[in-house]
C-alpha cells in the first residue's frame, strides 16, 4: 500500500485562529473538515516558542538541548539526522514548500546551505537532498531576501517587490514603523496581487511538485505557510474579510490599563521591563517598539490582519487537497497540521513573542486527519499534553518505520485513551537567550494536569528563585501567578522536580549564535 | 554599543601578514562570501556572496603599528562601527585580531561569525596559498 503525508505548518499562529478549536474570527472550513474527520490536540506545546529551536524539533523529533539549536540564529548542525532523511531513505519522495528556518535567515555573506539553495534558484544543495529533503522551494515573510519567493518576485514581478512592509529596518533591526489605519508595528497595507503573496506561491510550488509524481510513489511533503508570523501584510484586496472596527477584543487582552499592569507585575520581571520598554532581550520583536504603548484599536487591527491571514492559508490548503483528490490520492493521505509558536496578539497587552511561557505562545492549533483507508479517527478530541516533538515519531509510525532511537518524542495518540497508554502527563518547553548587550533570560516550563509552570533560572532580570505557577482550570487567561502561594507550594515543588527530571541536560558546550534570526 | 573580536596565529612572519591586510583591496582572497573589494581612495566597495553591497570607509592603514580600521557606511546605517584587524609578531609566528564595534547590534553575531571565518581564510591563504573566494551561486545555477 502506499502512504502519503501532507504536513502543513504555519508560522506563529495561535490555537484560536481556527474555527475548530473556538475561533470566532477567521472562516477555516477546510481545517474544521479535517478536525472532523481526524484528532484535534487541545494541548498541544512547541519545545521553544521562537522559530528555529521549534523547527528543528519539529523535523527531529528532539528536544531543544537534544538538537542544539538553543534559540535564533543557532543553526541546525549540518549532519543533524532528520525525519525527512528517514523517509528519503526508505525511498519516500520528499519535498518543503515555504518556510524551513533550520538555518539563519541574515546572511549576507552566505553562509547558510538553504541561503545559497535560494539564491541559487535551485531546488537542492549542489545536487544533493538537503536535509533528507530532496525537493525545496523556500519563502520568507516578505519577498525582499534570499529565498526562492523573494527570487521570483525580482525575475517576474518587480513591479510588486516592494509592495510588502520590510520585516527589517535600514540598521537590520525588526522594523518598528507602524501601518494600516490604526499604526500599529509591522500592519501595512499591501497593495501586491493575491497570486503573488507567499501563501498562495506555497501552495502552488508544492502542487507543481505533486503533479510531476507518479501515482504510486509515497510521499513526504510539507507545506510550510510564513503566515501569520508578523509582518501583518496581507493583500489589500482580502481586508473586506474581516473589518478590524467590527472586531471585539480578544479575551486574552486586559483593556483597563491598571489591571493589565497589574497582571505583568504578577509575573517575572522580563514582562514589565519589556513592556515599559526598558529591556530588549532578544530579536522577536522590534527592538523600539514600547509594548505600553499598544492601543485597543491596533490590537483589533493586528487580530483582523492575522485572521485574514489565516483564512488565506485555509484556503490555499483547500486547493491543495482538492488536487490531491483529484489524483485518486486522499484515501491513502495521513494530512497533519500545526504551526512552530504562537502570538501574543494582543494577549496580557503585547504582541509578537518571546521569553513568555504562557497559553498564547504555548497552546498550538494541532490536527491529524489520519488516511481514511487506514484508521480513521472520526472527530477525536485528545486533552492529553503532546509536543511538536512527536510528530517526526508520528511520521515514522505512519510509513511503518521504526522510530528511532535519538528521537525524543513517541507517536502521537489517536484518542485519550491511546495518550493514557502511552504515559502521557506532561510536556515541556524551554527558553534560552542571550542577546549582543549581555542580556540573558533562560526558562523551563512544564505543563502537567492543567498546570503550568515555569522556573527562571538566573539571567539578567531574575536571580533564580523566582517563577510562574498558573493553574488552567481556575485561570485560563493566566492572570493569577500561584508561584509565592504557600498553599501551592509542594505542587510547585513537585512540578520543578519533574521538570528537572524530565528534561535532557544540557550540551556541554552551545552551539555558536551566527545571526539574530 | 557592542565590541566582538576573534583572533587567530598564523605560521608565517608579521610582515607578510601586514602586507596582505593592508591591502584592503585583496580582502576578497580571504574572506569568505565576500565576493568583490575594490578601493577607490578612502572607500571600499565590499560585492557579498548574496548578491549585495556594503560600502567602507577606510579610516587608518598604519603600518607602523600594523593595524587596519575602517567603518562600514552603507546601505545599512550604523549609529556606530569600527572594524579593526591588528597584526602582531609573536615569536616569529603573527597573531592577528579581528574586531567590530556596532550600535545597533543586529549585525553582532553575523560579522562575528563572518570574522572568524575571515581569519581562518586569512590563515590558509599565508600558510597554504589557498584563497577562499565566495560561494558563486551562479556555479550551481549553471
Amino acid at each position: 500500500m502506499t502512504r502519503r503525508i501532507l504536513f502543513v505548518t504555519t508560522d506563529q499562529q495561535r490555537y484560536d485562529a481556527l474555527g475548530c478549536n473556538g475561533g470566532q474570527v477567521a472562516r477555516t472550513p477546510v481545517l474544521d473538515r479535517l478536525a472532523a474527520e481526524g484528532v484535534r490536540y487541545e494541548r498541544a506545546h512547541p519545545q521553544n516558542v521562537v522559530c528555529m529551536p521549534s523547527r528543528a524539533t519539529i523535523v527531529t523529533g528532539r528536544h531543544v538541548r537534544n538538537h542544539g539549536v538553543w534559540m535564533n540564529g543557532v543553526p541546525l548542525e549540518p549532519d543533524s539526522p532528520t525525519v525527512a532523511q528517514v523517509l528519503l531513505d526508505a525511498g519516500w519522495r520528499t519535498g518543503l514548500f515555504g518556510k524551513a528556518h533550520f538555518e539563519p535567515f541574515l546572511d549576507p555573506f552566505l553562509r547558510q546551505a538553504e541561503n545559497r539553495i535560494g539564491v541559487s534558484g535551485t531546488t537542492d544543495l549542489d545536487g544533493a537532498p538537503h536535509r533528507g529533503f530532496e525537493h525545496l522551494e523556500f519563502a520568507g515573510h516578505g519577498a525582499v531576501g534570499l529565498l526562492h519567493h523573494g527570487r521570483w518576485m525580482r525575475a517576474e514581478h518587480p513591479e510588486h517587490l516592494f509592495d510588502f512592509y520590510p520585516v527589517l529596518d535600514m540598521s537590520l533591526e525588526v522594523n518598528t514603523a507602524g501601518g494600516g489605519d490604526s499604526g500599529a508595528p509591522q500592519v501595512h497595507h499591501n497593495p501586491v496581487p493575491r497570486d503573488l503573496y507567499h501563501t498562495d506561491w506555497v501552495a502552488d510550488r508544492a502542487l507543481a511538485w505533486l503533479d510531476g509524481l507518479d501515482d504510486d510513489e509515497d510521499w513526504f511533503c510539507w507545506l510550510s505557510f510564513p503566515d501569520p508570523h508578523h509582518p501583518w501584510d496581507p493583500p489589500v484586496s482580502e481586508l473586506h474579510r474581516v473589518p478590524w472596527r467590527d472586531l471585539d477584543l480578544p479575551g486574552g487582552y486586559p483593556q483597563d490599563r491598571g489591571e493589565r499592569e497589574a497582571r505583568l507585575d504578577a509575573k517575572g520581571a522580563h514582562w514589565r521591563l519589556w513592556y515599559d520598554g526598558d529591556l530588549v532581550s532578544n530579536y522577536e520583536a522590534p527592538a523600539h517598539w514600547v509594548p505600553a504603548t499598544l492601543t485597543a484599536d491596533q490590537v483589533r487591527e493586528v487580530n483582523a490582519m492575522a485572521h485574514i491571514e489565516n483564512e488565506l492559508i485555509d484556503e490555499a490548503l483547500g486547493r491543495v487537497l482538492d488536487r490531491i483528490g483529484q489524483r485518486g490520492w486522499g484515501d491513502d493521505l495521513d494530512v497533519l497540521y500545526t504551526t512552530d509558536h504562537g502570538e501574543f496578539q494582543g494577549d496580557h497587552g503585547l504582541l509578537f513573542k518571546g521569553p513568555y511561557h504562557v497559553d498564547a505562545l504555548m497552546r498550538l492549533p494541532m490536527l491529524w486527519r489520519p488516511s481514511p483507508a487506514g484508521d480513521p479517527a472520526g472527530g477525536a478530541v485528545v486533552a492529553s499534553p503532546v509536543g511538536l516533538l512527536d510528530l517526526a515519531p508520528t511520521f515514522c509510525a505512519i510509513a511503518g518505520l521504526e522510530v528511532p532511537e535519538w528521537m525524543d518524542g513517541i507517536p502521537l495518540p489517536r484518542d485519550e485513551a491511546e495518550a493514557a497508554a502511552q504515559g502521557r502527563e506532561s510536556v515541556l518547553t524551554e527558553w534560552d537567550s542571550t542577546h549582543p548587550d549581555g542580556t540573558e533570560v533562560h526558562l523551563q516550563s512544564i505543563y502537567r494536569y492543567g498546570l503550568l509552570c515555569t522556573r527562571y533560572e538566573a539571567g539578567t532580570c531574575h536571580d533564580g528563585t523566582e517563577g510562574e505557577l498558573f493553574d488552567l482550570s481556575e485561570d485560563p487567561v493566566q492572570a493569577v501567578n500561584l508561584w509565592n502561594d504557600p498553599d501551592r507550594r509542594a505542587l510547585r515543588d513537585d512540578l520543578v522536580d519533574d521538570l528537572d527530571a524530565s528534561l535532557p541536560p544540557r550540551p556541554v558546550v552551545a552551539r555558536r549564535v551566527e545571526a539574530p534570526v | 554599543m557592542v565590541t566582538v573580536a576573534e583572533e587567530i596565529t598564523i605560521d608565517a612572519p608579521a610582515d607578510e601578514v601586514w602586507a596582505v591586510v593592508a591591502a584592503p583591496e585583496r580582502q576578497a582572497e580571504w574572506f569568505p562570501g565576500m565576493k568583490t573589494s575594490s578601493v577607490d581612495g578612502n572607500v571600499r566597495t565590499i560585492g557579498t556572496a548574496a548578491g549585495g553591497m556594503l560600502l567602507e570607509e577606510i579610516l587608518c592603514i598604519d603600518h607602523e603599528r600594523r593595524r587596519f580600521e575602517y567603518r562600514i557606511t552603507g546601505p545599512m546605517q550604523f549609529e556606530h562601527h569600527l572594524g579593526s584587524i591588528e597584526v602582531e609578531d609573536v615569536g616569529g609566528a603573527t597573531r592577528v585580531v579581528y574586531g567590530q564595534e556596532l550600535e545597533p547590534t543586529a549585525l553582532t553575531y553575523v560579522l562575528g561569525a563572518a570574522i572568524r571565518d575571515a581569519l581562518i581564510g586569512l590563515k590558509a591563504l599565508l600558510e597554504t596559498g589557498t584563497t577562499s573566494r565566495g560561494w558563486d551561486p551562479g556555479e550551481a545555477a549553471s
